[in-house]
């Protein structure tokens, strides 16, 4: 068995149980992101009529469309990591389990966030689908995002088990999630251009993952022009913490 | 013919920053033959647990090595790893699936196609009697089940060594006895045990050799009848089992443990984890070390 393989039977043990309980899988991955398609795209879209950011002026629903690809990026690559994450460490001690069969730990732990970005990128991936349909996002430029998606996904999913790692309880994710992922959701620019805020607030934003990762995401779906600070910053995000999620939790569980 | 187990100089140090290391592990070596069921016998706390945990890869060691079949499970994990089976002494079964599922899925981290796993896993489930449980998922077994389940697992990629971490901790006397002649079976077929207990009963009852360990240091390794022979003597043992009532019964392993440490094994210190562990003092060292 070669690493790859390893990895790959650790990711279909995950894709297993998402089939087992495809009706839940779909619910939890689906319907919160359309959800907000539909109660901002449509409903505050069509009071709000256009924006106008970086001098381009688009439609809101444009704009808060591809938002939400952010938004679904960074609730289901965290919630799935930092809660699933969790609960399979110290619950379910499913990683304990793996890691003494040929599979090493470090491949469960790439296993597992490779299985976290999936489901994040699934969830995104319709929002981009439902945006192409509506004709809000260029098609080529949609799939140009794709794999862009799967490395913020990592991105989000890393920050989740990094959270996981350093929670004593599960009550403890709490804190980053209404501390940083919260304030990510609604000051990163996913609902209003960034420039409407106070210069204060654009700096703290452009220093959390989020804006850079949907500054990129309105690159590839809408045509603005590419940011390359922002394209180095979520690669040098991604990089980072994976590196530190994993250590974190091979560090947590292998003494 | 290449040992199923040979455990050299093992060490192992829990790091806790801001504090000096605590040494849960202390030198330990010995060797499992080909059909040999050898157990480690200690309180909670004494380094059993650790020593586990560094032989089947999963903490590495300090210093020393482990070599399952002839390969180093920390060098080469996935080659020593292929022939080995553990049983954890938690409760570490998938509960997101049905126990066949369960089986089948824990093949697979070892190669093993969805048939075989799965013809493999029928054969297991009816041996240890859970066939009438095939599809239900792990939540609704009784904790004898899950144990069994535990160890029917460890035995899906057919091991050459098992390891089972205090494996009959909680189980009634029925499910312990199901257990044993398990054990026994897998012996037959060549396998070799390395098991952990703090049941004396279980340890003269299952085991070829046992070493003592106290402290993270193995006191003494040898037959139970040698152990009792040397340390305590072939003579009835007296003691108080209630205020005014005195009997004698034969001497036995606890009786030897308690002459190596002076501390009954029944006087845990507490039940312990690694986690826990890792909070003691550091050990002080007591006792030499024998093969």
């Amino acid at each position: 068995m070669s690493t790859c393989q390893a990895i790959a039977t650790v990711w279909r043990r995950y894709f297993a149980i998402y089939k087992k309980n495809l009706w839940f899988g779909i619910v939890t991955t689906f319907v919160e992101p359309l959800l907000y398609l539909v109660s901002f795209g449509v409903g505050v879209g069509g009071l709000v009529g256009a924006v106008t950011t970086e001098s381009i002026r688009i439609t809101y629903r444009q704009f808060v469309f591809s938002g939400i690809v952010g938004q679904a990026l960074l609730f289901q690559g965290f919630f799935e990591a930092a809660y699933g994450g969790f609960v399979r460490m110290y619950y379910q001690k499913v990683f304990q389990a793996i890691a003494v069969t040929p599979v090493t730990m470090s491949e469960v732990l790439w296993g597992e966030l490779l299985w976290d970005a999936s489901k994040a990128t699934f969830s995104s991936s319709a929002v981009l689908l439902i945006g192409a349909i509506c004709g809000d996002f260029s098609i080529a430029g949609s799939l140009l995002a794709l794999p862009v998606i799967f490395i913020c996904s990592l991105l989000f999913a890393s920050l989740g088990l990094l959270t996981a790692a350093r929670s004593s309880t599960i009550d403890e994710i709490s804190y980053p999630q209404f501390l940083l992922i919260f304030p990510m959701f609604l000051f990163c620019g996913v609902f209003f251009p960034l420039d409407q805020m106070p210069a204060v607030i654009q700096g703290i934003a452009w220093l959390l993952p989020l804006t850079p990762v949907i500054s990129v995401i309105r690159s590839l779906t809408l045509g603005f022009p590419l940011k390359p600070l922002a394209a180095l910053a979520v690669i040098a995000w991604t990089v980072i913490l994976v590196r530190v999620a994993r250590r974190a939790m091979r560090d947590r569980l292998v003494k | 013919m290449v040992a199923p187990l040979v455990v050299e100089q093992l060490v192992k140090d829990y790091r806790v920053p801001g504090r000096p290391p605590f040494r849960a592990v202390s030198g330990v070596s010995f060797s499992i033959e080909e059909r040999e069921c050898f157990g480690l016998l200690g309180p909670n706390g004494a380094g059993k647990s650790t020593s586990m945990q560094c032989i089947t890869g999963f903490y590495p060691p300090t210093s020393g090595s482990v070599s399952i079949l002839g390969y180093d499970v920390h060098a080469d994990p996935r080659r020593a790893r292929a022939a080995l089976g553990v049983c954890h002494q938690e409760d570490t079964l998938d509960t997101d699936f049905t126990v066949f599922d369960q089986m089948v899925r824990h093949a697979s981290f070892f190669g093993i196609g969805a048939v075989e796993a799965g013809r493999k896993a029928r054969e297991l489930l009816a041996k240890f009697d859970l066939s009438a449980k095939i599809d239900e998922p792990v939540e609704a077994l009784s904790g004898g089940m899950r144990r069994r389940l535990q160890v029917a697992r460890a035995l899906m990629a057919e091991p050459r060594l098992l390891v089972l971490d205090e494996p009959t901790t909680g189980l009634d006397p029925e499910a312990r006895r199901v257990l044993w002649s398990i054990i026994a079976e897998f012996r037959r077929g060549n396998g070799a045990v390395l098991l952990s207990t703090h049941y004396m009963e279980e340890a003269e009852r299952l085991c070829d050799r046992i070493a003592i360990i106290h402290r993270g240091k193995i006191l003494d390794c040898d037959t139970p009848p040698r152990l009792i022979a040397r340390h305590v003597g072939t003579a009835d043992v007296a003691e108080e089992i209630r205020p005014g009532v005195r009997w004698k019964r034969p001497a036995n392993v606890e009786d030897v443990y308690l002459k190596l440490t002076g501390i009954p094994l029944s006087a845990d210190e507490s039940e312990t984890t690694a986690e826990d562990e890792e909070m003691r003092p550091p050990a002080e060292t007591t006792g030499g070390l024998h093969r």
